[in-house]
C-alpha cells in the first residue's frame, strides 16, 4: 500500500515534470525570445545593484566596495533621525497625491477628447500641439514661469493689479508652490501622456461604436461604455507604475522651483539628499536614502499589483 | 464610417473642438516665445519679456550656431543614435514583451517581476559605470545605446498591448502553419502597429534626450550628443552655475537669442518624429482590415 | 500586409518577417533575429572607433579639464601646446554643469587622468579625505626644482593645502572683483555723487526708485538688482562693506562664524530695508543672473553689487537699449564706523591634483610637473589665454586687443584658458588686456585696490570634519533664516533660533573643530 503510494507520489511528480519539460521544449522558441533581454537585466541592472551594499558601508571611492569599512544601519539611522525627515516625508507623499489626483487624470481625458475628433487633420494638428512641451526642459520651463509669475514685472501679477487685486507672491510662498508644481507639471507631461492611451484607443474594434449606434448611445454614452472599458488595462498598468514612483518627483524639476521661503513644503528627498548627500561626496548616505525609497515603492507597487490582480485585472507581473 | 448628426453630438463637437483649440494654444506660446526669441535682437529679448511676434527680426544668432561644425556634428551624432538605439531597443523588447505575453509560458511572472524590479531598485551611478568600462564601451556610442537598451517601463506597456489582441489569434495561426516567429512578426506585430508606434517614438525621445550617460562615457568632446551642447547653452546662458570658480569673467555666456535658437535647432528634429508616426494610430484601421 | 505598413523605422521588423517563416515550422529563424541587433551594435561601433595611436615619443598626457564655453574646443591651441612641450595631450572636457559628477565618478571608477582640475574650492575640500589616504601626489617639496612653479604664491598654495603639505597646482584668481556698478547718467541727473558710505548708497538706491531718474514720469524703477547668491550677489560684499568677517572671523580670541556677529545682523536690516521700501528687486531670492542683469540694462534698476568685471558686458547690452545710459564702478564704501574692507576669495579658481591611479611612479610625476612648468612660461601662458598674436589678437602699446569674431576665440581660445596654471601676479610677461571701456579700466584698478583692503576666510587652511560632512546641509538653515528675516517672515529671535539650531545639529562642533584646528596652525 505504502509502496503504491509513494509510487504514485514519484510517478505524479515526473510525470508533472516531464510536462514542465515538454513545455519548456514547445516553447523554446519564445525563451529564445526573452533570453536577449533577460541577459540585458542581468548585465546592466542585476550586476550593478550589488552597488547597494555601499548603503551598509562608509563608502570611500578610492577603497572600493571591497576595501571600504562596514557600518551595518547607521546611514539608514541618519536618515530617520534627521531633524526634516517628517517634513520630506510629508512633502514627498503630499506632492505625490496631488500629482495623482490633478495630473494622472487629464491625459486619459485627454486622449478622449483628442479621440472623439473626426476630422483627421485637425486631430493630428492639435496632438502635436500638445506634445511639444514634454520637449522643453525644466530649466526652460520655470525660468519663463518666473518671469511670468516674477512681484516684479510678471505679466500675471501686473494684470491682478490692473484687475485691482493685490499682487501674489506665487514664488516664495508655502500656499503657491504645490499648485505650481503640479500645474507646470499638467502643462509639460499632459499631451505626452496621450500618446499611449491613443494607441490603445486605436486598437478598439470600430464595430463596437456602431453596434452602440444602432443601440442610440450618444457620444458620452459612447465613451463611457466602449473607449473607457477598452483602455482599462493600460490605465491600470500606468496608474500601478506611477505609484511605484510615489517619491520619484523629478528632482531637477523641483530644484529649480525650491528656494529658502518654500522649503518647508518643498524639500523633498531628492533635494535633500543633493545637498546633504552628493554634492558632499556622501555616495553611501544617498545610496541609503535611495534604498528607503525603492522599498516604499516595492511596498506600494506590490499592493497596487495584488489589489488589480484582486478585482481581475492582469496586472504588470 | 457612419456619422451620427443628432444636435447632441454636433453640440458635443462644438464643445470639444473648442477646448482642444484652446489648450493647444495655451500649451503651445512659451514654444512660439522660443521660436519668436531666436529669431529677434537680444535688446528686444530683454526690453520684452515674453515675445511673440518679434518686432525687430534678426538671424543673427542663427548665424553664429552654425557658423561652425560643433552643431551640424552633434545632431549628426545623436541621428545616429537614435535611429539605431531605437531600432536596437525596439527588437529586444518587442522580443521580450512578445515571450512575456503568452499566458502558457512557465516562469513569465517571475520575470516580470524582476523587470518591474529594476524599476524600483538601481545599483545607481558608479557600478554601472564600472560594468560599461568592464565591457570596454567606454569612448564609443555604443555605450550611449546599450546600457539602455531596455527600458522597463517600455516593456510592460508593450506586453500589455500584446496580450490585448483578441484570443485565439495564435491559435489560427498555428493552424496556418505557423511558428512562434511567424506568428511574432507575421501577425502580431503588424497588428501591433500602434503600439510599436508609440514606443519607438518613446525610444527615440529618450535616446534623444540622452545626456548624462554621454557626458559619463565619452571622454572624447566630439562625440557628444546635441543635448549636452542644448544643456551646456542653456546652463550657461541662464546664469544657473555659480560663479564658483571664478571663470565668468573670462567667458562670456552665450546670448539669450543663441539659447532659444539652440533649443529650436535640437527640439526640431525629435519633434517631425511624431507627425510622422501618426498614420499608425489610424483609428481601427488594422484591426478593420484583418477581419475585412 | 506587413510590408505595406512597414515605415523606415520599423524596417528592421519587416526584414525579419521575411527570414522568420510561417508554415515551414523549423527553428531556422531561431538564430536570424540576433542578426540585425548585432548590426546595429557594431555598426554605432564602427562610427566611433577611435584612430589608433602610432606610439611616440612624446609624453603622452591627459588631462580632465572644465568647459565654460558653449562650444567644443578646436584643438589649434592644443597642437601648438604639443608642438612646444613635446607631449601628446589628451584632454578629456566636461561641461561645467557636471563637472563634479563627472569627476566623482571617474573617482569611483578609477578612471581619472593623470592631471585631474577640480573645480573650486568646495570641491577641493570634498576631496580632503581621499588627499589625506594618499591618493593624490604630494607636489610641495618637488616644486621648486621648476624655475616658473617655484613662482607660485605660498600663501595661497598653503590655502590650497592639506594637512600642511602640498599637493595642487592652483589658477590665479583676483582676490576680490567685488564693488559697485551704477547708473552714472541717473546719478547725474538727481545730482548725487558716487557713493562712499552705506548710508550714501541707500540715499541713492532711494532717489533711483522715487526720483524718476529716467525721466518717464512714471514711478518704475528700482534702486539695486539682485539675485538668488548670497555671496556673489550683493549680499556679501555689503556684509563686508559693514565690517563683517568673511566667512569667519575672532570674537574674543575665538573664531566664529560670521553670522554670530552684530554686522550680519546689520546688514540683513539694511537690506530688509531696501526690500520694504521696494528699493530692491521684490524676487531677488530668487532671480536669476540673467534676469538680475536684465533689470540693469533694461532701465528699470540703476545699480548692481557684484563683480566690477561685469561692467563691459552690461555696458555693451545697456548701450543697446538706451544709448545714453553711462555706467561707472566704486568700490571703498565706508561702513557705519567708516572704516572698508572687501571680502577675499582664497587666492585661486580651480586646481590640478594628480592621482595615484593614473599617475604610476614619481618619474611620471615629475613629467607632469615639467609639463605644467613650461604651460606657465610667459609664452605658453599667453598663448592658452590669448591665443595666436595677428588670429586672435592684436598688440596696441604693449597690451593686448582681442578680436572682435568672440565664436573664433570661444572655439580656440577660451577653452584652454581652463588649463592655466598661475595668473598676472606669478607669471613675468603675461600681457595685459587693453580695456577700450573707460569703466573696465577704472574696474580694474579699483579691483587691484581692493587689494589695500581685504578681508581673509580664516578657515581656508583649516579643517573641520564635521564642516566636511555636514557643513553644506548647515549651511543652508542659516541661508534660510537669512532671506526670511531680509524678507520680513522672522525677527531677529527666529534668526536667532535659526543659529541655536545651526549650533546644535553640528554648527558648535565645527566651531571647536576650526578652533582647535586654528590653535594647531599657529
Amino acid at each position: 500500500m505504502r509502496d503504491t503510494a509513494v509510487g504514485n507520489a514519484t510517478l505524479a511528480k515526473t510525470r508533472r515534470n516531464s510536462e514542465l519539460l515538454r513545455r519548456l521544449v514547445k516553447n523554446r522558441a519564445l525563451y529564445l525570445m526573452i533570453l536577449p533581454g533577460f541577459l540585458f537585466f542581468v548585465i546592466f541592472k542585476y550586476i550593478p545593484m550589488g552597488g547597494l551594499v555601499i548603503a551598509l558601508q562608509d563608502y570611500q571611492p578610492y577603497l572600493g566596495i571591497m576595501n571600504s569599512p562596514w557600518v551595518g544601519f547607521k546611514h539608514f539611522e541618519r536618515l530617520f533621525a534627521e531633524p526634516m525627515f517628517f517634513t520630506i516625508l510629508r512633502n514627498t507623499l503630499l506632492l505625490f497625491f496631488m500629482n495623482l489626483l490633478f495630473y494622472f487624470p487629464v491625459p486619459i481625458v485627454l486622449a478622449l477628447m483628442l479621440n472623439e475628433v473626426r476630422r483627421e487633420m485637425f486631430k493630428r494638428f492639435i496632438q502635436t500641439l500638445v506634445y511639444i512641451p514634454h520637449f522643453m526642459s525644466w530649466v526652460i520651463i520655470v525660468s519663463i514661469s518666473f518671469v511670468m509669475l516674477s512681484m516684479d514685472r510678471g505679466i500675471i501679477n501686473e494684470l491682478l493689479v490692473m484687475m485691482g487685486f493685490e499682487k501674489i507672491n506665487f514664488l516664495m510662498s508655502n500656499e503657491w508652490f504645490r499648485p505650481m508644481y503640479v500645474l507646470q507639471i499638467v502643462w509639460r507631461e499632459a499631451g505626452w501622456g496621450t500618446i499611449i492611451y491613443l494607441a490603445a484607443m486605436a486598437a478598439i474594434d470600430p464595430g463596437l461604436y456602431e453596434a452602440a449606434r444602432m443601440d442610440g448611445a450618444n457620444r458620452l454614452r459612447q465613451i463611457w461604455h466602449i473607449t473607457l472599458p477598452s483602455i482599462r488595462s493600460v490605465i491600470v498598468v500606468l496608474l500601478i507604475l506611477k505609484i511605484g514612483d510615489v517619491l520619484e518627483l523629478g528632482f531637477e524639476h523641483i530644484y529649480l522651483l525650491l528656494n529658502s521661503m518654500n522649503r518647508e513644503v518643498a524639500e523633498i528627498f531628492d533635494t535633500y539628499v543633493y545637498t546633504a548627500g552628493l554634492r558632499q561626496g556622501q555616495f553611501s548616505f544617498s545610496t541609503a536614502v535611495g534604498f528607503f525609497k525603492s522599498i516604499v515603492g516595492l511596498i506600494l507597487v506590490m499592493g497596487a499589483n495584488w489589489l488589480s490582480k484582486k478585482v481581475g485585472e492582469e496586472g504588470i507581473y | 464610417m457612419v456619422q451620427d448628426k443628432t444636435l447632441g453630438s454636433r453640440l458635443f463637437d462644438i464643445v470639444n473642438y473648442t477646448l482642444l483649440s484652446l489648450i493647444g494654444l495655451v500649451t503651445i506660446l512659451p514654444f512660439i516665445h522660443v521660436i519668436a526669441g531666436s529669431f529677434t535682437t537680444v535688446t528686444e529679448l530683454a526690453t520684452k519679456q515674453f515675445v511673440i511676434i518679434p518686432t525687430v527680426w534678426s538671424l543673427d544668432a542663427y548665424k553664429y550656431i552654425f557658423s561652425t561644425n560643433t552643431l551640424f556634428r552633434a545632431l549628426g551624432v545623436s541621428v545616429v543614435v537614435t535611429l539605431f538605439g531605437t531600432l536596437f531597443s525596439m527588437l529586444l523588447t518587442a522580443l521580450m514583451a512578445y515571450g512575456l505575453s503568452r499566458k502558457d509560458l512557465d516562469g513569465r511572472g517571475g520575470i516580470m517581476f524582476m523587470v518591474v524590479f529594476t524599476m524600483l531598485f538601481s545599483g545607481g551611478l558608479i557600478p554601472t559605470f564600472l560594468v560599461v568600462k568592464e565591457l570596454g564601451m567606454i569612448d564609443s556610442l555604443t555605450a550611449l545605446v546599450v546600457p539602455t537598451a531596455i527600458n522597463a517601463f517600455n516593456l510592460i506597456i508593450m506586453r500589455n498591448f500584446f496580450q490585448n489582441l483578441p484570443e485565439g489569434l495564435e491559435e489560427s495561426a498555428k493552424i496556418d502553419g505557423c511558428n512562434d516567429w511567424g506568428i511574432l512578426f507575421r501577425i502580431v506585430i503588424p497588428l501591433s502597429m500602434p503600439a510599436i508606434a508609440t514606443i519607438s517614438l518613446f525610444y527615440a525621445v529618450t535616446y534623444w534626450n540622452t545626456y548624462i550617460t554621454a557626458i559619463l562615457y565619452l571622454n572624447d568632446a566630439a562625440k557628444w550628443p546635441v543635448q549636452v551642447i542644448l544643456r551646456q547653452i542653456v546652463i550657461l546662458a541662464s546664469g544657473l552655475t555659480a560663479d564658483t570658480s571664478g571663470m565668468e569673467d573670462f567667458v562670456r555666456p552665450p546670448e539669450q537669442t543663441v539659447k532659444m535658437a539652440v533649443i529650436v535647432v535640437a527640439t526640431l528634429p525629435i519633434l517631425l518624429v511624431y507627425p510622422f508616426l501618426q498614420k499608425h494610430f489610424a483609428k481601427g484601421a488594422l484591426l478593420g482590415s484583418i477581419k475585412g | 500586409m506587413a510590408n505595406k505598413r512597414a515605415s523606415m523605422l520599423l524596417a528592421a521588423f519587416t526584414a525579419l518577417a521575411v527570414t522568420a517563416g510561417c508554415g515551414s515550422a523549423s527553428t531556422g529563424g531561431s538564430n536570424e533575429p540576433e542578426q540585425p541587433a548585432n548590426n546595429a551594435g557594431t555598426g554605432a561601433q564602427a562610427e566611433t572607433k577611435t584612430e589608433p595611436e602610432a606610439p611616440k615619443e612624446p609624453f603622452k598626457l591627459s588631462i580632465m579639464a572644465n568647459l565654460h564655453t558653449p562650444e567644443v574646443p578646436s584643438d589649434k591651441i592644443e597642437k601648438l601646446v604639443e608642438e612646444a612641450t613635446n607631449t601628446e595631450l589628451d584632454i578629456q572636457w566636461v561641461p561645467d554643469g557636471t563637472y563634479d559628477e563627472k569627476m566623482n565618478a571617474s573617482f569611483a571608477t578609477g578612471t581619472l587622468p593623470q592631471a585631474t582640475y577640480i573645480k573650486n574650492q568646495t570641491s577641493l575640500i570634498m576631496l580632503r579625505d581621499a588627499i589625506r589616504n594618499n591618493q593624490f601626489w604630494e607636489i610641495g617639496p618637488l616644486l621648486e626644482q621648476y624655475p616658473n612653479l617655484s613662482k607660485l604664491n605660498p600663501e595661497v598654495l598653503k590655502n590650497t593645502s592639506v594637512d600642511g603639505k602640498i599637493y595642487a597646482l592652483y589658477q590665479e584668481r583676483p582676490l576680490s572683483r567685488q564693488g559697485l556698478i551704477y547708473r552714472k547718467d541717473w546719478a547725474d541727473k538727481l545730482g548725487l555723487s558716487a557713493p562712499t558710505n552705506v548710508d550714501e548708497l541707500y540715499a541713492m538706491l532711494k532717489a533711483f526708485a522715487e526720483n524718476d531718474p529716467d525721466g518717464n514720469g512714471a514711478k518704475d524703477t528700482i534702486g539695486l538688482t539682485d539675485r538668488s547668491d548670497l555671496v556673489y550677489g550683493a549680499f556679501k560684499s555689503v556684509s563686508s562693506w559693514f565690517g563683517t568677517p568673511n566667512g569667519w572671523g575672532e570674537l574674543d580670541g575665538k573664531l566664529t562664524p560670521e553670522f554670530m556677529f552684530p554686522q550680519y545682523m546689520e546688514t540683513m536690516k539694511y537690506i530688509k530695508k531696501l526690500h520694504e521700501e521696494g528699493l530692491i528687486n521684490q524676487d531677488f531670492p530668487v532671480t536669476s543672473k540673467t534676469d538680475q542683469q536684465n533689470l540693469l540694462i533694461t532701465g528699470k534698476a540703476g545699480a548692481y553689487i557684484g563683480s566690477m568685471g561685469d561692467v563691459v558686458s552690461l555696458d555693451s547690452k545697456i548701450t543697446e537699449v538706451n544709448p545714453n545710459a553711462l555706467l561707472d564702478v566704486q568700490n571703498k564704501i565706508n561702513g557705519p564706523d567708516g572704516k572698508f574692507g572687501i571680502w577675499a576669495i582664497p587666492g585661486y579658481g580651480s586646481v590640478v591634483l594628480f592621482p595615484k591611479s593614473a599617475v604610476k611612479s614619481e618619474d611620471e610625476l615629475k613629467n607632469i610637473l615639467a609639463f605644467y612648468d613650461k604651460l606657465m612660461s610667459p609664452e605658453l601662458a599667453n598663448l592658452i589665454y590669448w591665443g595666436v598674436e595677428g588670429e586672435h589678437y592684436t598688440m596696441e602699446g604693449g597690451k593686448v586687443v582681442p578680436i572682435e569674431d568672440t565664436k573664433i576665440t570661444d572655439r580656440d581660445v577660451k577653452p584652454y584658458q581652463a588649463l592655466q596654471i598661475g595668473g598676472i601676479s606669478t607669471i613675468d610677461g603675461f600681457f595685459e588686456a587693453k580695456h577700450l571701456l573707460p569703466a573696465k579700466e577704472k574696474a580694474e584698478q579699483l579691483i587691484v585696490d581692493n587689494n589695500n583692503y581685504l578681508i581673509h576666510d580664516p578657515t581656508a587652511p583649516l579643517d573641520s570634519a564635521t564642516f566636511t560632512q555636514d557643513g553644506v546641509r548647515l549651511q543652508e538653515l542659516i541661508k534660510d533664516a537669512t532671506y526670511k528675516f531680509m524678507l520680513g517672515d522672522i525677527d531677529e529671535a527666529g534668526f536667532q533660533a535659526a543659529v541655536d539650531t545651526w549650533l546644535k545639529q553640528g554648527g558648535q562642533k565645527i566651531i571647536d573643530e576650526f578652533n582647535a584646528s586654528y590653535a594647531q596652525a599657529k
